[in-house]
């Protein structure tokens, strides 16, 4: 059987990026990262319940450890659609930026640098969760090119009503999507503390993309927070245009768990 | 052994009021003297403090030992009219679901496929049919084993808690080639106690439309594994619960308010449709039942039941594993 | 009258079994009982066929009563999924592709997906004669969703294990088309007489070149559309045109 297990890894192994090559472009939000204060969303996860184990101490008690046991079927559905909503996102995400930023870059130059930070931070995500995807063979959405249009077709319509109807758009959009992302962490936060519980201990998979979606959430709510900072209340018709948004990206995210 | 010999004398109070309207209902039922033989058992005297426990007899609550009995009552005043109470409870399709079910388990061992490979093996199938008084299942089982495989060894024990239904199984195997072959047998026998089985001696063990009427479904499982060859197979077939809530509605709609209705004109007994309608409600749904079967130690293929017309009934299985 | 509850309840287009750890290990497909009835089995399919005989005689040799097969709810049809999963997890051992580094050029994933197409295919040899009772009960109409659905699944199979990592819209349209260029290299194999079966390799080549073909222009045709829509837009703002 691990003879199996290498097989496949090997094959995956050589044809994928590690996560941790990925680029990371914190250091182009230096503030942003340090000082989250003002953000309307709160984490619900408590800090004490990160998995404080690092990886390397893992590897040193295995020996001792009960052998991991399979995912329940459960489990693995939630992963499964997880991570598949989670690129569906991203994809919108990077596609309603791209449509959004020269419109926006046109009439107000200022803003260049702010659309291309938050656009390159959506990109990695992006990748991050291609590559995911591919090496835990999951599908991606059917509805691919229906997000792909949708996206784009939103992006492209707020920027053309303005400054303050884009900041509008992402402020919904991403406010959606970080309630999303947390909801995701307390189930897998709650499935790590079982594991530690029971001495199986958590996996490094898990620890990983715990992590990963800690940092990706806290990037997408940054860019709530410049939203906000750019006016985007100031969109009018603010609560029709934030409400409706809201409610396509909910209805998006329930079709991209399932199919 | 039997429900009919348990204590009637010390039940009386709590069984006067229905030995009473039964009696009162002999001269209305032209076709049947069972309920006169059933009354008129002699008494076991037991203990009343031997069965502490209380179980459901349809909707009501009622001492374990008066469950038996009580059922046993049903039994006895319906032993005749049987095929009509199953036709109403099934809407006429409970000869449908049996044939599948015999159809499904294939019973017997064609001597020209598979032929013994020792002399010393048995050339048929050794089925047990529990609760299969009138023997619906055993001629099924019977006629499918010596015409589709061709075995002329397979045997069939018939076992029926209830003397009336015993009866008119054997009354009814007149009618078919195996009445005096020594490949049908009928015994009375609890499905909770089979002393007379020996353990590991049954190839296949049968029960349609039976258990629900069992005061401990656990303990007949439990038996029913004692007595099963290691692979044998527990095979059940009974109403269970449907799982479609529009044609539940409507089914619901039918047991509850016709079916009582239809016994009291057609057999001229409300009381015992009544209970019959009340205990497939009171049975375990599909997964609760697969449960239990796999708790009494048996493996179960695949999800453990199958669906028969949306789930008004349903097949369950168990097979005993090798050690 | 009766309804297939255990074939129609999984949804069809829940065509695999959702993501694969690499720390937590699998279950094992089958049950221990069921399997060791079916691996059985399966040696009296080249006398017997994909028949009620062949499992009672696989029965018998684990050690079971010829009731037991009754463990299989499915009956014959468990017997054509169990060879169809074993075979498919079989491939993952089947072929080693050296690495890059060893083979001094990189292998397409093309030729990759090419070489488990066939080993698959190779697999079916010793059973051939008798496939076609397989296809048969495959095609009954209670076991189509579930031999789609098994389809599907070596597709998947044999794109992950050739290492392709695209994870759009492709995704969809690679494993239906190796979908159908399988199963209709499956089918004329079934018929093939010629030595070692090289006129199913003929077949099978002759289809995935078809593919290629017909690939290559969706995705030209694809690139022209997104470049023509680029150069309209931008010509568009270049006029002035606030879009």
């Amino acid at each position: 059987m691990p003879s199996l297990i290498q097989s496949a890894r090997c094959i995956v192994s050589r044809s994928q990026l590690c996560p941790s090559q990925l680029p990371i472009l914190d250091f182009l939000a230096p503030s942003a990262l340090s000082i989250r204060q003002p953000s309307r969303l709160h984490s619900t996860i408590p800090p004490s319940a990160e998995p404080s184990n690092p990886p390397s101490r893992q590897n040193a008690e295995k020996s001792n450890k009960p052998p991991r046991r399979p995912l329940t079927e459960a489990q693995k559905d939630f992963l499964d659609s997880a991570l598949r909503v989670n690129q569906a996102g991203e994809l919108a995400a990077t596609l309603i930026y791209t449509a959004q930023t020269p419109p926006i870059v046109r009439a107000h130059p200022h803003l260049r640098p702010l659309m291309k930070h938050m656009y390159d931070q959506e990109a990695g995500h992006f990748d991050y969760f291609n590559k995911l995807l591919a090496k835990h063979r999951v599908r991606p959405t059917a509805m691919y090119p229906i997000w792909q249009a949708a996206a784009t077709a939103l992006g492209w319509g707020t920027a053309i009503m303005g400054r303050e109807a884009a900041m509008a758009c992402t402020e919904a959009v991403e406010t959606e999507i970080g309630e999303h992302y947390n909801e995701q962490l307390r189930v897998l936060l709650d499935w790590a503390e079982k594991l530690e519980k029971s001495g199986e201990g958590v996996s490094e998979e898990f620890a990983v993309l715990i992590k990963e979606l800690r940092r990706i959430r806290d990037e997408e709510l940054e860019h709530l927070d410049h939203a906000v900072e750019h006016d985007a209340k100031e969109a009018k018709p603010y609560e029709l245009l934030t409400n409706v948004i809201r409610g396509g990206c909910r209805t998006a995210i329930w079709i991209s768990e399932r199919v | 052994m039997s429900a009919i010999q348990a204590p009637r004398t010390l039940v009386r109070s709590q069984l006067c009021r229905d030995v009473r309207r039964r009696i009162g209902k002999v001269p209305q039922r032209a076709f049947s003297s069972s309920q006169y033989l059933a009354q008129h058992q002699s008494p076991t005297p037991k203990s009343p403090q031997d069965e502490p426990g209380t179980t459901h007899f349809g909707f009501q609550t009622v001492a374990e030992a008066l469950k038996e009995q009580k059922v046993a009552g049903v039994f006895s005043s319906v032993a005749s009219s049987y095929d009509t109470m199953n036709d109403f409870m099934s809407l006429g399709i409970h000869r449908l679901w049996k044939d599948h079910f015999v159809r499904n388990l294939n019973p017997g061992r064609n001597p020209l496929t598979s032929p013994p490979s020792s002399p010393s093996e048995p050339q048929g199938w050794n089925i047990l049919d529990i609760a299969g008084g009138t023997g619906d299942i055993a001629f099924r089982m019977l006629d499918h084993a010596s015409t589709i495989n061709n075995d002329a060894h397979t045997t069939v024990t018939v076992a029926d808690i209830n003397p009336d239904m015993l009866a008119e199984g054997r009354k009814r195997s007149l009618a078919t080639p195996y009445a005096r072959s020594p490949r049908l047998k009928f015994i009375e026998a609890n499905a909770e106690k089979l002393d007379m089985i020996p353990d590991s001696s049954v190839d296949l063990y049968t029960v349609a439309f039976g258990i629900r009427n069992f005061t401990h479904k656990d303990v007949a499982l439990r038996e029913a594994y004692r007595v099963l060859k290691p692979g044998g197979v527990f095979a059940c077939l009974e109403f269970s619960k449907v799982n479609n809530p529009l044609f539940d509605a409507v089914y619901k709609r039918w047991s509850f308010s016709a079916i009582p209705l239809i016994g009291q004109l057609v057999a001229g007994d409300r009381d015992s449709y009544q209970y019959l309608v009340e205990s497939i409600e009171r049975f375990p749904s599909q997964e609760e039942f697969r449960d239990m079967i796999k708790e009494a130690g048996f493996l179960v293929p695949g999800q453990g039941w199958e669906d028969l017309s949306l789930g008004i009934a349903a097949i369950h299985k168990g097979v005993k594993p090798l050690r | 009258m009766y309804q297939k509850g255990v074939f129609l309840r999984q949804p069809l287009w829940k065509q695999r079994s959702a993501y694969h750890s690499y720390e937590h290990p699998e279950s094992p497909p089958f049950p221990p009982a069921e399997s060791a009835i079916l691996s059985a089995s399966l040696s009296h399919v080249p006398d017997h066929g994909f028949t009620s005989t062949a499992l009672k005689l696989g029965a018998r040799d684990a050690g079971y009563p010829d009731v037991s097969t009754n463990l299989l709810p499915r009956g014959v049809y468990d017997l054509v999924n169990y060879h169809l999963v074993t075979q498919r997890l079989a491939l993952r051992d089947a072929l080693q592709f050296p690495s890059d580094a060893e083979n001094g050029k990189p292998i397409g994933v093309g030729s990759k997906v090419r070489a488990l197409t066939l080993a698959r295919l190779r697999a079916n040899a010793p059973i051939v004669h008798r496939w076609q009772e397989a296809l048969a009960i495959m095609a009954q109409p209670g076991y189509v969703p579930a031999s789609l659905a098994e389809l599907a699944r070596l597709a998947d199979e044999i794109w992950f294990l050739a290492g392709d990592t695209s994870v759009d819209m492709s995704w969809y349209t690679k494993r239906a088309t190796l979908s159908a260029v399988y199963s209709a290299s499956e089918v004329f194999m079934t018929q093939d007489t010629s030595a070692d079966f090289v006129d199913t390799e003929r077949f099978l080549d002759a289809r995935l070149a078809d593919l290629t073909k017909v690939g290559g222009l969706i995705g030209a045709l694809g690139e022209w559309v997104g470049y023509t829509g680029h150069s309209v837009v931008n010509v568009l703002r270049s006029k002035g045109v606030r879009i």
